[in-house]
């Protein structure tokens, strides 16, 4: 036979319990309401397009990430148009700044000393800065 | 919303015989949460008791026809069901703690639009969102004046569709092998340029963008003569363009935008690597620029009819709402672009199919977009005013797309810059994306209605004349470290990838382009094919019993 403390302490024990279950279960039946709603509505986006996008994804990166997979991991040997290009580009043009012949793989940091925007550079006087305009 | 909604057979009879009236009766007893649930809420005094037992517990439904309460236990015990045998044709009850419709003949939650309609009309105005103004705006942000709240024929933003807008895919040029298509055309790295020639491809491809130069909507005579300035990144585009569409296969140097680009932002001109998303936001907004001088454009009508915005611009709402009384202040910003926030939380692989431990998911696009379209709880530190409760509140911040641009660009925040640390670094980590793209979770009425518990109702904007279909033409991808990486750019010309690394141009499948570490992603919107029509859309409460039109009620939708 149990002490009077102990059948209250049971009581109080089955009590929360009881509460404690009812709460869980309006919390589970709202979000199965919740849910419900969106299939029924058609709201709910489709998991198949998903799915089938993840392994896609997952195959792709496990053939790109093949070591004997040639195509994505081998150097350019020429273009689609059958072009081969050189590491540095080596089309010649004039320098709109200043006047002069700039290999293109190089015109970057010609154009910064040429603007004066570089560490160590001066700003070259432009042949004629209405030269460059009228170029346009 | 795809809903073909086929009420079931008994609420049809119920709402032919009964009409409105037992919904316009629990109407009046809907009451709202300040989170935005709803309930069922008859006497303030009094809890509400089964008509059987007297029981409270469990789920208690009231019956529409007669309104008589009855409960429903997990244990088994089933009052309401017991309803429904004792009378006879009583067979639709109300779930009082959801506001739901359920019916006991086909043992099932059913919807109906106008219930929903009722339901929501009390919850917003439950919501203390009887508010004219509606929309909090400062200087920098537009004024929109007056929102039109649940009206869905009130249409804000008016859009003026330009010439050759998106999804104009290059159809019917299926083409051999041997014939590759026009526009495709290397570009040369000038020195550590290849941030500037992947995003002039994605943009020389972008659709809308594409076609206004081709079309010759940029007169670069006119524009030389009618403008002071001598650097135009249009004239310079338009350049390119032509350069790059003449057949010509040989790469293009793109010398001339490089400076007249270095000319116009000083701030940005260096030689050194920068950061392609950068280098693109100035590019839009130095076009932009150039276009409000010469053009003079009232700026009253909001909308800017520039070559950018008219394919890039969209807009996003902020909804801040306030914890404690659940009213809701919306914001409207124009945007660009739409940078994402890296989702740590990853979508995992069904859950049908067993784990593996060292399975870490793949982080995706879609999941970022969810990131940046969830309710944020911001910190108690960033207390905002509430203008209903008269003081600074806890606040829940929700962000969604208003309008979505022609071109959706996407960012991903690869590069994160701590201030703690006085660092940056770059995430490397993998990024799935989809070819296609439904924006429809992440639009403003989806997300509105959603915080409104998905119920069927016309929300403003839901009638958009736009499609929320996207599809990528290009992708630019980022290799390497932080300090010393490289941009590429994938462009899709009838549905074939092609890689452009700087003046190099190959074919490259699916799999290389979907493996690729996407730093920008592009969009263009899917031509409706044909007009949404005699869909029930409108809404104009009709079951509303004091018969306002509840135009006043702003800010929350």
């Amino acid at each position: 036979m149990s002490a009077p403390d102990e059948d209250n302490s049971s009581d109080h024990t089955q009590l929360a319990s009881h509460f404690f279950g009812e709460l869980l279960d309006s919390v589970i039946m709202d979000v199965a309401s919740e849910c419900h709603r969106i299939a029924r509505l058609g709201l709910d986006r489709n998991l198949d397009d998903e799915e089938e996008e993840l392994r896609l994804s997952a195959q792709a990166r496990a053939k790109v990430a093949d070591p004997s997979n040639s195509e994505a991991n081998s150097k350019y040997v020429v273009d689609i148009f059958g072009q081969t290009h050189p590491a540095v580009a080596n089309e010649i043009f004039d320098c709109m700044n200043c006047g002069r012949s700039i290999v293109a793989g190089r015109f970057a940091p010609h154009l910064e000393k040429c603007m004066g925007k570089g560490r160590k550079a001066r700003v070259k006087s432009t042949r004629s800065s209405t030269a460059a305009a009228q170029n346009r | 919303m795809s809903t073909t909604l086929n009420p079931c057979n008994h609420l049809s009879d119920y709402k032919q015989r009964y009409g409105l009236k037992g919904f316009n009766l629990i109407q009046k007893w809907v009451k709202t949460s300040p989170c935005g649930k709803t309930l069922i809420s008859r006497s303030k005094s009094e809890i509400p008791r089964c008509s059987f037992c007297c029981g409270y517990e469990g789920r208690l439904y009231i019956c529409l026809i007669c309104s008589s309460m009855s409960c429903s236990l997990s244990s088994g015990s089933n009052h309401a069901l017991l309803h429904t045998k004792t009378q006879i044709g009583h067979e639709i009850a109300v779930d009082i703690q959801r506001s739901e419709l359920y019916c006991f003949a086909c043992d099932d939650q059913v919807y109906d639009p106008d219930f929903d309609r009722a339901v929501m009309c009390e919850q917003v105005l439950g919501l203390g969102n009887v508010n004219l103004e509606g929309v909090r705006s400062n200087n920098k942000r537009k004024r929109l004046g007056f929102e039109g709240g649940l009206s869905s024929d009130f249409k804000i933003m008016k859009r003026v569709v330009g010439s050759g807008v998106g999804g104009d895919w290059d159809h019917g040029r299926r083409l051999s092998k041997s014939c590759f298509p026009v526009g495709l055309r290397g570009l040369n790295n000038l020195g550590n340029t290849c941030f500037m020639n992947s995003v002039l491809q994605a943009l020389l491809h972008a659709p809308p963008i594409r076609n206004y130069f081709l079309s010759g909507r940029h007169d670069r005579d006119t524009c030389r003569k009618t403008s002071s300035d001598r650097f135009c990144l249009s004239c310079d585009i338009d350049i390119i363009c032509s350069a790059v569409f003449s057949g010509d296969r040989a790469p293009y140097s793109p010398a001339q935008f490089l400076y007249s680009w270095w000319r116009l932002s000083e701030n940005l001109a260096c030689y050194e690597q920068q950061d392609a998303h950068e280098f693109f936001m100035s590019v839009l907004d130095r076009i932009h620029e150039k276009e409000e001088k010469t053009k003079n454009t009232n700026k009253d009508n909001g909308d800017c009819h520039c070559v950018v915005h008219r394919a890039f611009s969209g807009l996003l709402r902020s909804d801040v709402t306030c914890t404690t009384c659940g009213f809701t202040s919306t914001t409207y910003d124009p945007c660009v672009d739409i940078s994402l926030d890296f989702n740590t939380n990853v979508d995992h692989i069904s859950p049908n199919k067993p784990q593996k431990s060292t399975d870490l998911g793949i982080s995706t696009l879609t999941s970022c977009l969810d990131l940046f379209t969830r309710p944020e709880k911001l910190g108690s530190d960033q207390k905002l005013y509430c203008q209903s409760c008269q003081q600074r509140q806890e606040s829940v911040k929700q962000m969604s797309i208003k309008k979505l641009p022609l071109v959706l660009c996407l960012h991903v925040k690869r590069f994160e810059h701590s201030l703690v640390r006085k660092a940056s670094r770059k995430i490397d980590r993998h990024l799935q994306f989809p070819f296609s793209l439904d924006m429809t979770p992440y639009v403003s009425s989806s997300i509105v209605r959603k915080r409104f518990g998905n119920r069927i109702f016309a929300f403003e904007g839901d009638e958009s004349e736009f499609s929320t279909n996207f599809e990528v033409f290009a992708v630019i991808t980022h290799s390497g470290m932080l300090e010393s990486g490289h941009y590429m750019t994938y462009l899709r010309l009838n549905e074939q990838w092609y890689k452009c690394d700087d003046a190099w141009i190959t074919e490259v499948d699916d799999e290389v382009v979907r493996a690729s570490q996407i730093y920008l992603v592009f969009y263009v919107q899917k031509s409706n094919s044909s007009h949404k029509s005699g869909e029930d859309v409108g809404c104009h409460l009709r079951s509303s019993p004091s018969g306002d039109s509840f135009m006043s009620i702003a800010g929350c939708c």
